[in-house]
Formats: C-alpha cells, sequence, structure tokens
C-alpha cells in the first residue's frame, strides 16, 4: 500500500466519520425543532443560543422550556439508545453467528417486563423504588437466570455452546414473561395493566437531563467496546474455533461482550422501554452499507441507529396530532418496510 | 322487595325532593341493554355485581340485601355505605371467575364495564351467563353511544351525559320493581346537577380551559388525561369550561408539550386510592407540576389553579355529580368570575 493510498483512506474514513456525524446531530436538531407543537425554529435557535452561550433572547419560557428541557434531552436519549441498541445487536449477531440475534435475545426485555410489573402492579418497593430500577434490576435478574443456565447446560466456546446461550436465553424470556402475566393476572386492583403495556412499547416521553447523563456515558462504552473488539468480533464470524485458532481469547471476549451488552441493553431498557426492531435491523441495514468489517461497521451501525430512533421519535410525535404513539410501533411500521427495500436491493448485487 | 327491607335511603331523598308515585313494574319487563334484549319474569332476588360503580348504585338504591357479591373495587366504598358493604361478601378484589359469580346463584349480575361481559368478557361472555339461565344488565354509561372495540378504553360517539348514568338507575329500579326509589334517586342527583351548573353560569365565566390529569406511567412520562367526550367533558361542558384535549378517546395519553403549550387556565388532578404509579399520589401530581421547568410555568401552576378531584368522580358513575360540584365550587373560589 503507498502512501497516497493510505493518507485517501485516511481521508475518507475522516470524511465518512463527519459525515456521520452530521448526520446525527441534523438528526437531533430535527428532533428539535419537529414536535407535537410547532414552534418556530427562530425560537429553537434562541433557546439553545440562551442556554449554551448565555445569550439573552427573550423567549417564551414555556417554549424555551420545552425546547431545552423535553425535546433536547429526548432527542440525545434517543440517539444513545438507538446507538446502543443497535451496537448489542450486532456484537450479538456476531457472537453467535445468528442473523436473527438481537439485543433482547438473552431475556433482558422479558426480565424488565417483569421488574416494572412488580413495582407498578404488585407495589414492590413501596412506591420508593420507580419502574425504571425495577425495570433495571429484571433485566439483570433475567441475564443472570440466563448466563446461569447456559453454563451450566455447557454453554461457550464451541458453536454448540452459543446454540445453549440461545436457548437459556428463550428459556428465560418464557419464564420471565410468564412471571409478568402472573404478577398482572393476580394483581389486587381492577385497573387494566395498559399503562405498563404502552411502557413495554417504548416510550421517549420521560426523558430529562438525568436520563441523558446516564445514557450517554453507557452508548460510549458500548461503542469503544465493540471498536476495542472489532478484530475479535471480525474473527467471530468464522466461528468460535477460527477466532481461537487466530490467537483470540474465545471466553474472556465472550463473558466481557455479553456482559456490556446486557448492561447497555438493560440501561436503555430501563430508561425508554423495550424499542424493538432497533437492535435487529439495523446491524444488518449497516452491513449492506459497509460491509462486514466490525472496524467500521460498528460506528456505521452506532451513527445509523442514533439517527434512526430519533427520526422515529419524530414521527411517533408527530403522526396522530396532539397525541403520541409507542415508539415501539413506529420502529417497526417505518422499520420493517425500509429493511425489505434494503434486502431487495443486496440481493442484486452480484 | 319490599321497601320495609330498606328504610335508610329514602328519607333522605325524600325530602330533597318530591316525586310522584311511579307505576309498578309490569312483568314480563322487556328491555334492551347494550345490544341484548332482556325479559324478566319478576324481581331479581339476589344480584351479583362486578364493578364498583354497579355496587354503589345497587347501595344507592336500597338493594344493599338482594347484592349476594362484589368485585371489581378500585377505590374506597362511599362512606356512607361503609357498614352495609361490610356485610355483602367480596368475591374478587379484581376480576371475580366466572364460576365463583355463578356459585352465587345470582338472578341477574349488575356490571359497571362492558369488557368483563363483552364479546371478550373477562369474566365470561354474556352469552354464557345467559346459557346458564342468568341475565346480564350492562350500566348503560358504559354502552350508550359508546364503542368499546375502538381504543384501550373505549371511545365515546358522542358527549357523555349524566343522562346514562340516571337511564341505568331507572332501569335497574324497574327491574328491582323500587321504580319510586329511583325516581327519588335521579331527583335527587338532577337537583344537585343543576344546582352546580347553576352558580357556575353566574360565573359568567370567559375563556376559561382545563385539563384533567388522571394519572402517569411514569412521573415524568406523557400523563394519562380526560378525553374530549368522557365525564370529564361533560362537566367542563356543563360548566362552560374548554378541554384542551382533543382526543375522542376516555383517557388518552397526550404529551406535557401539547398540555403546557396549551396553558389551561386550570387543572384538575385524579385523588385516588390507587398507589401503582408514583404518579397516582395526588400530592406527588403537585410536586411535579411545581418543579417540572415547564409545567412550573404554567398559569394554572403560576396563580395556584389546580383543584384535586376523586378520580371515581371522574368515570362515569352516580359520583359523576360530585366532579361537577367540586369544580364548579373551584370556579368560585379561584375568583373567575367576569368581573
Amino acid at each position: 500500500m503507498s502512501l497516497t493510498d493510505s493518507q485517501a483512506i485516511y481521508v475518507s474514513r475522516l470524511g465518512r466519520g463527519t459525515l456521520g456525524l452530521s448526520v446525527v446531530v441534523v438528526a437531533i436538531l430535527a428532533g428539535i425543532c419537529i414536535g407535537e407543537t410547532p414552534i418556530p425554529v427562530a425560537t429553537v435557535l434562541r433557546t439553545l443560543a440562551n442556554r449554551i452561550f448565555g445569550a439573552a433572547y427573550a423567549v417564551d419560557p414555556i417554549e424555551m422550556g420545552i425546547v431545552w428541557n423535553y425535546r433536547l434531552p429526548r432527542a440525545i436519549v434517543a440517539a444513545c439508545c438507538g446507538s446502543g441498541l443497535a451496537i448489542c445487536g450486532m456484537v450479538l449477531q456476531s457472537l453467535f453467528r445468528n442473523a436473527l440475534a438481537d439485543p433482547y435475545l438473552l431475556g433482558i426485555s422479558a426480565g424488565a417486563s417483569t421488574g416494572a410489573v412488580a413495582v407498578t402492579v404488585a407495589g414492590l418497593g413501596a412506591g420508593v423504588v420507580s419502574m425504571s430500577v425495577g425495570a433495571f434490576v429484571g433485566a439483570v435478574a433475567a441475564f443472570l437466570f440466563v448466563a446461569a443456565l447456559a453454563r451450566a447446560a455447557g454453554g461457550g466456546v464451541t458453536l454448540q455452546g452459543t446454540g445453549q446461550i440461545v436457548l437459556a436465553g428463550i428459556a428465560g424470556s418464557q419464564l420471565f414473561n410468564a412471571l409478568t402475566s402472573f404478577v398482572v393476572t393476580k394483581s389486587a386492583n381492577a385497573e387494566q395493566a395498559r399503562a405498563v403495556m404502552f411502557w413495554l412499547l417504548g416510550s421517549l416521553s420521560g426523558a430529562r437531563w438525568p436520563d441523558v447523563w446516564l445514557a450517554v456515558p453507557i452508548a460510549v462504552i458500548g461503542l469503544f467496546a465493540c471498536i476495542w473488539y472489532a478484530r475479535a468480533l471480525d474473527a467471530f464470524a468464522f466461528g468460535a474455533e477460527s477466532a481461537s485458532s487466530l490467537g483470540i481469547s474465545v471466553k474472556r471476549v465472550q463473558v466481557v461482550l455479553i456482559g456490556l451488552t446486557a448492561l447497555v441493553t438493560a440501561v436503555m431498557v430501563s430508561i425508554v422501554g423495550s424499542i424493538g426492531f432497533v437492535g435487529l435491523v439495523i446491524p444488518h441495514a449497516a452491513r449492506f452499507l459497509v460491509g462486514v468489517r466490525h472496524g467500521r461497521l460498528g460506528p456505521t451501525v452506532a451513527l445509523i441507529g442514533a439517527a434512526f430512533l430519533i427520526a422515529a421519535d419524530v414521527i411517533s410525535r408527530t403522526v396522530i396530532p396532539g397525541q403520541v404513539l409507542p415508539i415501539g410501533v413506529i420502529t417497526a411500521l417505518v422499520g420493517a418496510p425500509a429493511f425489505a427495500l434494503i434486502l431487495l436491493r443486496g440481493r442484486r448485487r452480484p | 322487595m319490599t321497601s320495609s327491607r330498606l328504610p335508610f335511603a329514602a328519607a333522605s331523598l325524600a325530602a330533597l325532593t318530591t316525586v310522584a308515585a311511579a307505576e309498578p313494574t309490569l312483568y314480563p319487563l322487556t328491555l334492551e341493554n347494550c345490544g341484548e334484549t332482556l325479559t324478566f319474569e319478576k324481581a331479581p332476588a339476589s344480584t351479583v355485581a362486578v364493578g364498583q360503580a354497579a355496587t354503589e348504585v345497587l347501595y344507592s338504591l336500597g338493594l344493599a340485601d338482594s347484592v349476594a357479591g362484589t368485585s371489581v373495587w378500585f377505590n374506597e366504598i362511599l362512606p356512607e355505605f361503609r357498614d352495609i358493604n361490610d356485610r355483602v361478601e367480596r368475591l374478587a378484589d379484581n376480576d371475580p371467575s366466572f364460576e365463583s359469580v355463578v356459585a352465587k346463584k345470582p338472578e341477574l349480575v349488575s356490571v359497571q364495564f362492558l369488557w368483563h361481559v363483552g364479546p371478550d368478557g373477562i369474566v365470561a361472555t354474556r352469552t354464557q351467563f345467559h346459557d346458564v339461565g342468568i341475565p346480564t344488565y350492562v350500566l348503560p354509561a358504559d354502552c350508550e353511544k359508546k364503542d368499546n372495540t375502538v381504543g384501550v378504553d373505549g371511545t365515546r360517539s358522542e358527549l357523555f351525559s349524566t343522562e346514562a348514568i340516571h337511564q341505568g338507575v331507572r332501569e335497574l329500579a324497574r327491574i328491582f320493581d323500587i321504580r319510586d326509589r329511583g325516581e327519588q334517586l335521579v331527583a335527587s342527583l338532577t337537583e344537585r346537577e343543576r344546582k352546580a351548573v347553576a352558580a357556575a353560569s353566574a360565573l359568567k365565566l370567559e375563556d376559561v380551559s382545563a385539563v384533567f390529569w388522571f394519572s402517569s406511567a411514569e412521573m415524568d412520562i406523557d400523563p394519562y388525561v380526560a378525553g374530549s367526550k368522557g365525564a370529564p367533558a361533560y362537566m367542563m361542558d356543563k360548566l362552560g369550561i374548554a378541554n384542551v384535549v382533543e382526543s375522542d378517546e376516555e383517557w388518552p395519553v397526550v404529551g406535557w408539550e401539547t398540555i403546557a403549550r396549551a396553558n389551561p387556565t386550570l387543572i384538575v388532578v385524579a385523588r385516588m386510592d390507587r398507589r401503582r404509579f408514583p404518579a397516582d399520589d395526588h400530592e406527588r401530581k403537585l410536586e411535579f407540576l411545581r418543579t417540572d421547568p415547564v409545567t412550573s410555568q404554567m398559569d394554572a401552576v403560576k396563580n395556584n389553579r389546580i383543584v384535586v378531584m376523586d378520580a371515581h368522580a371522574m368515570d362515569a358513575t352516580i359520583r359523576t355529580v360530585a366532579g361537577i360540584e367540586v369544580l364548579s365550587k373551584a370556579l368560585e373560589d379561584f375568583g373567575l368570575a367576569k368581573k
């Protein structure tokens, strides 16, 4: 490889990075400008100037609050959740060599539901523990159950072993889903459990600044871990045995990455509920765009995931005037046809 | 059923109003109820109530001795019925099983919500009850001008009216052959409503708007608020208040952004015994309104125009009239009269 070639690669990588980041910034700006109620772009920009640069434009306090305290944290949390979930899906798809793997494979979504329901319906935690904390605890408990079961069943480095993990995940999900139904059914209160269901489909409406400070570091950790382990993930594509023969400490990488994806997913689920589809489909879409090498794939997945979830959130807020749809509905409604298109186009490639 | 067994309610109601004695019910009695035709050969000797509102209507009609069991409880029984209620078996706090209802061998099942006995009934379908010879009566407030197949809590095609509550009272009174008592109860409810509405219209309100906040799944998340056609909408309509929510659903989820921008004159928050969500506690609702950076800027919050109302007054029940009274009083207390 000549010097100019490597320079060209460097420049184009920088260019791609800049392009990707600007896509996310534009998406966040769109997320702030478009909402349930129309707020002029000038008001949005004045608010940002006031809050970031200490300018003193006269802005209606309610509009300023909506832009700064509702819409901006919401867009940032959406970006973090989108990228975090998409990265987790990508990592698990690679580790298990399973195109259908998604972040909820390890029972995390089912566990989060159980935890949320235990707090809200069964009243565990006596009103002190919030639904988010319950969801996080439930998610971690479900993951530990699945991990322990997989380990006891001999899951691990072999191809058969990864099969055990997937099966343990199915068993864990079923168990925790059953627990959720049990708690809901025997609840002592006659109100329907629909509020819980709404939350389980995902909602970003509760995102505020404290959520941002939780979501951003977790998303960054997820992204860096996948860049750090990019070579190992590439090797896993050829199977755990091949990865091992390439000198990769298969067991350690598996434990670290599975643990990290569980953590990232559990945190995201506890902030916004189980938003489906992003973790399953975004990695595939990104592979069509930039190929299967994880050094490039990881950041692409993160960027697309971020932009996609912000866009889905904007749509969920605007499609029915004055009312907000669960975002999980939008991710599937918009995502499924988009993915079908990608699939069909990918087929025509030589 | 004789009135001598049930002396308690009639006296106080009769003091409020005088009603001409109504005709006794002629059996067999046939009536249309939520899409089914019911025929009664005689007044039912016993009934099981599915839904707290049904229980309270039966108690208000002085039928407590006929109630063989209650179920689907949302909060405490009205204080005046506490002693009576203690003597009646509670089949279930929540949805009763089909068999537990049938085991009481009731001659009528009185139902508050159609979703308990509708085509996808959680307890059983009406047909299942009718197959074992037990008629079901569903309070018309939940099915008149309301499509229960649309929306989570159903969607009303027209603005709810307390007429539907009165209709339920009258029909139950006919079924049990106590039409006098039914008319007295309706007269007393109507009179209370009339007074509250008259007091509000004397204020000559202009541009007064409101939002009813029931609860929220999480403290910060989009809240459940009253739609444009349910019982709260009726209260607002009667008292000359505009609802800032436009959805036809009973309790739609609407974002704080939309509510804050609409900036209603007053906010009504629900008080309830339920503690499923942090926001079920009305104190937490008040705290949120006062501390959230956006809602704290709303006129209603800055001027402390927040009304606390019993959640059950916000449902289509005989308690609705109490909600109208509370709201009417608040309008006066807040000094919203046109000067």
